[in-house]
């Protein structure tokens, strides 16, 4: 069994979330998004992040729109559709409802 | 003296070293074989152009103006290969040391500096590890037999690519691809183009 798949499955899973969450909190351009994740060591590389974003875009879970920006070029900035809003809250409940099975199962197989 | 590329990447202007630009371009392009649906893939490519281009401003000041391979590479490890951003494969950089990632399997390609007709022989020599001489001499006497060696050569010439990059020549040798193998590779042949430059003088 390929468990580096399971692994990799796993993670996105939770940066999709996480990037939901993040933008729950307040609009932001992908490089604000990294850092947080960064911060939290919840990236390794760079690149992922890119592809994840893209995707909930298309799902028509994130909007973005340009804005000027003192330091270079216009930035990307992302933000949550109502749609994205609905989708995170189910992803919490069911992080939250994973978390407690996942333990129990654990604490009963020590 | 180098030849450097003017490049807009993520709506800002770049000098860049030819070698540079064709790692990054290959790169870019092999980001891009992951993602088939087309729209999905521009959209792709450009944030991450985006990034790159960012990552490009912070490494450049008053006393460097010119991307080069090495500012490259270390944003590629920034960045992560292109079967992890498409998110294929688990990245093994956090759990396993980076010379086991690095330790890269030989690949055949022609070397365009060990040849005397297509390269062919040079880069089987460098693929195999042994004198690319002896390769010649079994192609030429299996040419003499039929003309097998040389059907043989013709084929290869076609299917096999041409190491263009450094990023190739070290993957030709399998020496791992990594920013100070690429370091020494550049000096090497900077040392033998002046002593050749030089050479030339004297006559």
């Amino acid at each position: 069994m390929d468990f580096d798949n399971v692994k990799a499955q796993m993670r996105k899973g939770v940066l999709e979330f996480c990037i939901l969450s993040i933008l729950s909190k307040g609009d932001a351009y992908a490089t604000d998004i990294l850092n947080k994740l960064k911060e939290s060591e919840l990236i390794v590389v760079e690149g992922t992040l890119y592809p994840l974003l893209t995707r909930q875009k298309n799902a028509g879970l994130l909007s973005y729109r340009w804005e000027e920006s003192t330091q270079g070029p216009p930035r990307k900035y992302y933000a949550l559709t109502e749609r994205g809003k609905e989708v995170l809250k189910e992803l919490e409940t069911t992080w939250r409802e994973l978390i407690d099975a996942v333990e129990s199962v654990i604490d009963k197989n020590p | 003296m180098k030849k450097t590329f003017t490049i807009n990447l993520g709506n800002r202007v770049f000098s860049i070293d030819e070698d540079a630009y064709e790692r990054l371009q290959e790169y870019l392009e092999r980001i891009e074989g992951y993602f088939s649906d087309q729209k999905e893939r521009e959209d792709i490519i450009n944030d991450i152009e985006i990034r790159i281009s960012e990552l490009f401003s912070e490494r450049l000041s008053a006393g460097k103006q010119v991307i080069t391979i090495l500012d490259v590479e270390e944003i590629i490890t920034v960045m992560g290969d292109p079967g992890v951003i498409a998110g294929d494969k688990e990245d093994k950089s956090r759990s396993y040391s980076h010379h086991e990632r690095g330790s890269s399997q030989r690949r055949l390609f022609r070397d365009p500096e060990n040849r005397i007709i297509g390269g062919v022989c040079g880069g089987l020599g460098a693929y195999l590890n042994i004198d690319p001489l002896i390769i010649r001499i079994l192609v030429a006497i299996l040419s003499l037999t039929f003309g097998v060696g040389l059907l043989i050569y013709l084929i290869l010439w076609i299917v096999v690519p041409e190491a263009r990059t450094t990023a190739q020549k070290l993957e030709m040798r399998g020496d791992s691809v990594n920013a100070s193998n690429i370091g020494k590779f550049v000096r090497d042949e900077f040392e033998s183009v002046k002593k050749s430059f030089r050479g030339n003088k004297r006559k």
